[in-house]
């Protein structure tokens, strides 16, 4: 259904773009050629309303000239004039820029580059509008079966396909390629004058297994329980918090905190921890750019470095940060696998890849019977006004659920958090089994005590 | 492209069943860098050329964008699109239809006293290394400068069925700019945004050096700054959180889609919902603001629209679909972050209207409280619960500025917080931002210094 580029031909340009690079007075040279097709429908206002393709393809060039570096790209891929002309615009802008005495050298091969199973589904790739009409239909049809108080406020299914060549002056030159299909569904109840903060699920695959049923009634059932809403008082509580909450505390504050640019720039409150106790002893995090299913996982990292399984928390000890080869070999180390390339855009920066926070061995339930009173936190506001370097935050919180002995009592709204996440992960008391991945995270829930509370 | 535009527009009503067609075309250049404590990390330079095609097909949409100007490629593109969109149209049960607008052709050219195109990389190196070095040199305290600096220039073209052709030059300077600092373990971080559509006279208005002081001097000054107490408190808020409340509390209700979907202000329209003291406009015509332009991506021209006038509301940001559901005219509020995606209804420059209040007097009347200055962040959710994260704020003790409190933030009912502003100051300013709605869109927030009687602060001391 979708013409994608092939490996043979991404490949090939690539490798002549490097060579014109070189032939063109760059010391050294890197390519990347990204082509990407999303086809989506979307549901506004309770129907199923439109439908879209998105095609996106484009080169990048990286170049080093007297170690300075520019870079120029172009979404023209069928022209070798127009990629001629990026890579003088690329010497051009390293030629304006200034030398950089901290640059190394592009990567080089490295020995070993993982197989991976189940990150690419051709079932994915052949999906349909018509395909995903019935995805997202069969999801709205499960939100709206029970209650007559759901609205499904917007939400889709989609199929995305993602292929990446990289190719650079060291020998360097990979391609791979990914699939990934996703349904969604944001709901509000209503009953009388009473309308619920927007609740939210989703479920999203490599591999063609979603279950939008599922995600229709959670979606329906979060929003339905969100209804009977009490005010909560001012105080320390017990905080359950789900996976949706962590992602956005954690983007802001944690995994910045771990990229090695921000410790090597003072911008972590880590610099000068690797081996001490940071968080508390029940948590232990990879970074596993390898992960099987994951949503980040993929054989080599913007650079072309191969993916890796790296150790960031064990047992509360701080055991690594995340590098690019910019960042290792200014340290003298190797690179983690860790520069990320969201499009052909950009050069390469710093990002966590799946960023898996190990499961202990409590269910859900197990973990509510810990709590004698606390609430269960989903959806958060305004994580991102979050201190990134400090690690302060001062959110809100809604809707969220009062737990009382155990139970889910009522929900409350527009309630704050407030406190340092630093000092959270030191009070994470203990850890769910029940891991799910969202984004870059991919985690069990997390009971942490004593954070402040205001209520309204 | 008139040619190549016009004639896709009529292949798809004739070929292909479309009800309405519009094709959007761009040929753009970006420039942009981020430097770090005086280090360029790449120049980088770029080119996104590209046509969105939007169709409508028994009554829903069905939308493909496409990197490539070739007549057969958008013709497959055009033809797929409306097939999605008779798939989309399978389950419809209301099918939406297109306020009327008039037809135009138009062809606006931005004259611009510095247009950034015509400015070398290395003066733009040069202007982001002054301000890095004014920040790292103010205090031995700060301990990073990070600048990213984005230029965009070049054109849109836009046709649909109705007949109406726009070409418009596109011109956009922006830089984000953050510092941090550290002393004895207490780590800050100020930030700071510049944007313009005028063009790289922006830094003449404010010169680099006096950017790189602002950062860091606020870095600094929050080194001694303590926690915040948490609770509702009387508050004097700054024209840069102003903009952001504004934006975000009241802003994003007014998104007519949003309202729709279930949001507050659906059932308020001409009620009052705020003390008589608030007047709110969304303007896209502010000459050379961040979120102004000629024609939104639906061909509409943008216009100054008032959204509140003294507590009551007068009418939402639209596009043609909503103005056709609410039986109004569209606002000029459609924007697409670029050919690959669809427009939304976007914000452009929304502010609060200043009225007669000097700062002095607007401190006058709490005894105890906070003057919140700057913001860092905020979010809305359509049930009105608003969040605003602030960097920047003091103690008001008895009338007056007291001392400064650090990573506070406010938060509150959008209803029940605008009939608690009592005061409302007479001067003004306007900030360029970003705004993430699943696509990033260039805005413009502000207004004057307001007092708020009551809202609740979100502090851990």
């Amino acid at each position: 259904m979708v013409a994608v580029l092939e490996k043979e031909f991404v490949l090939d340009l690539a490798e002549k773009a490097v060579k014109t690079a070189l032939r063109c007075g760059a010391l050294e040279a890197e390519v990347f050629v990204y082509d990407s097709t999303a086809t989506t429908v979307g549901i506004e206002r309770g129907q199923i309303s439109k439908s879209q393709r998105i095609a996106d393809r484009g080169i990048g060039v990286r170049v080093q000239l007297n170690r300075a570096i520019g870079f120029a790209y172009t979404n023209v891929v069928d022209s070798h004039d127009v990629i001629e002309e990026i890579i003088c615009k690329a010497l051009n802008a390293a030629r304006s820029s200034k030398p950089d005495k901290n640059w190394c050298g592009l990567p080089k091969i490295k020995p070993f580059y993982a197989t991976l199973e189940k990150t690419f589904d051709s079932k994915i790739l052949d999906l349909g509008a018509e395909d995903l009409v019935t995805v997202a239909s069969r999801m709205l049809n499960s939100a709206s079966e029970d209650n007559n108080h759901v609205f499904p406020v917007e939400g889709g299914a989609g199929a995305s396909y993602v292929s990446n060549a990289i190719a650079n002056s060291n020998g360097i030159s990979f391609f791979d390629k990914a699939t990934i299909v996703e349904c969604s569904l944001a709901t509000i109840a209503k009953e009388g004058s009473v309308v619920t903060p927007v609740c939210f699920e989703f479920n999203a695959e490599r591999t063609y297994n979603i279950n939008p049923e599922w995600v229709g009634k959670e979606a329906a059932r979060l929003a339905v329980s969100a209804l009977n809403t009490k005010r909560i008082e001012t105080k320390n509580y017990k905080l359950i918090f789900t996976q949706f909450a962590l992602q956005e505390l954690l983007y802001y504050t944690l995994i910045n905190a771990v990229k090695a640019d921000n410790v090597q720039r003072n911008q972590s409150p880590f610099k000068g921890a690797l081996g001490e106790p940071v968080g508390s002893e029940v948590l232990t995090i990879y970074d596993d750019g390898l992960l099987a299913g994951g949503l980040r996982t993929g054989i080599f990292d913007g650079e072309g470095v191969p993916r890796q399984k790296t150790p960031v928390l064990e047992h509360g000890m701080l055991r690594s940060f995340l590098y690019d080869t910019y960042t290792a070999k200014k340290e003298g180390k190797e690179s983690t696998g860790n520069a990320s390339r969201p499009g052909y855009l950009s050069t390469p920066s710093i990002e966590a890849t799946n960023f898996h926070i190990l499961p202990g061995n409590k269910t859900s339930d197990e973990l509510l019977n810990e709590v004698d009173d606390g609430l269960l936190v989903y959806y958060l506001q305004g994580a991102h006004s979050s201190n990134p370097i400090s690690g302060e935050f001062s959110v809100v919180a809604t809707p969220v659920w009062r737990i009382k002995k155990g139970h889910l009592e009522h929900s409350s709204r527009g309630v704050m958090l407030v406190g340092n996440i630093f000092n959270l992960l030191k009070n994470v008391a203990v850890v769910a089994n029940n891991e799910r991945k969202m984004g870059q995270l991919v985690a069990p829930w997390l009971l942490v005590e004593g954070v402040k509370v205001i209520g309204k | 492209m008139k040619e190549l535009l016009k004639k896709l527009t009529g292949v798809a009503a004739t070929k292909f069943d479309a009800e309405y067609a519009e094709v959007r075309a761009q040929k753009l250049s970006k420039t942009s860098f981020t430097m770090k404590e005086g280090c360029v990390e790449a120049a980088k330079q770029g080119v996104e050329n590209g046509v969105a095609l939007r169709v409508l097909v028994n009554g829903a949409w069905g939308f493909a964008s496409v990197g490539s100007f070739s007549f057969e490629a958008l013709t497959d593109a055009l033809s797929n699109a409306c097939a999605m969109a008779k798939a989309a149209a399978f389950y419809l049960k209301l099918p939406v239809k297109l306020a009327p607008t008039k037809t135009v052709e138009d062809y606006v050219q931005i004259k611009s006293n510095k247009n950034p195109a015509h400015v070398s990389i290395e003066d733009k190196i040069k202007t982001a290394q002054t301000i890095n070095k004014t920040a790292l040199a103010f205090d031995g305290r700060v301990k990073s400068c990070t600048v990213d600096y984005l230029d965009l220039t070049g054109r849109s073209y836009f046709a649909n069925t109705d007949g109406t052709y726009i070409e418009q030059d596109r011109l956009y300077v922006w830089s984000k700019l953050s510092a941090t600092a550290k002393q004895n373990g207490v780590f800050t971080y100020s930030r700071e945004e510049i944007g313009s559509t005028a063009g790289y006279e922006v830094f003449d208005l404010e010169p680099p050096e006096q950017i790189g002081e602002k950062l860091a001097e606020r870095a600094v000054n929050q080194l001694r700054a303590e926690p915040v107490k948490g609770g509702t408190f009387p508050v004097v808020l700054g024209p840069n959180v102003v903009g952001v409340f504004v934006h975000e509390a009241f802003g994003h209700l007014a998104e007519a889609d949003l309202a729709l979907a279930g949001g507050v202000l659906a059932n308020n329209l001409g009620k009052k919902i705020a003390s008589d003291l608030v007047t709110f406009y969304d303007d896209g015509t502010l000459e050379g603001a961040f979120g102004s332009f000629k024609y939104d991506d639906e061909g509409v021209p943008a216009q100054k629209s008032l959204l509140i006038k003294n507590g009551f509301v007068q009418g939402l940001m639209h596009n043609r679909e909503t103005a056709q559901k609410f039986n109004t005219q569209p606002t000029g509020n459609a924007r697409a972050e670029d050919f690959r995606l669809e427009p939304l209804i976007r914000m452009r420059n929304t502010y609060f209207e200043p009225r007669d209040y000097s700062f002095e007097e607007l401190l006058e009347g709490v005894r105890e409280g906070y003057y919140l200055k700057s913001f860092r962040g905020g979010q809305a959710n359509i049930d009105g619960t608003f969040q605003v994260g602030i960097q920047e704020a003091f103690e008001i003790v008895n009338g007056e500025v007291s001392k400064p409190v650090r990573d506070s933030s406010i938060s509150g009912s959008t209803l029940e917080t605008l009939f608690k502003v009592d005061a409302v100051g007479k001067d003004f300013a306007l900030y360029a931002g970003r705004c993430g709605k699943g696509q990033t869109a260039f805005i413009g927030d502000g207004g004057p210094h307001i007092r708020v009687k009551e809202v609740l602060v979100g502090g851990s001391a």
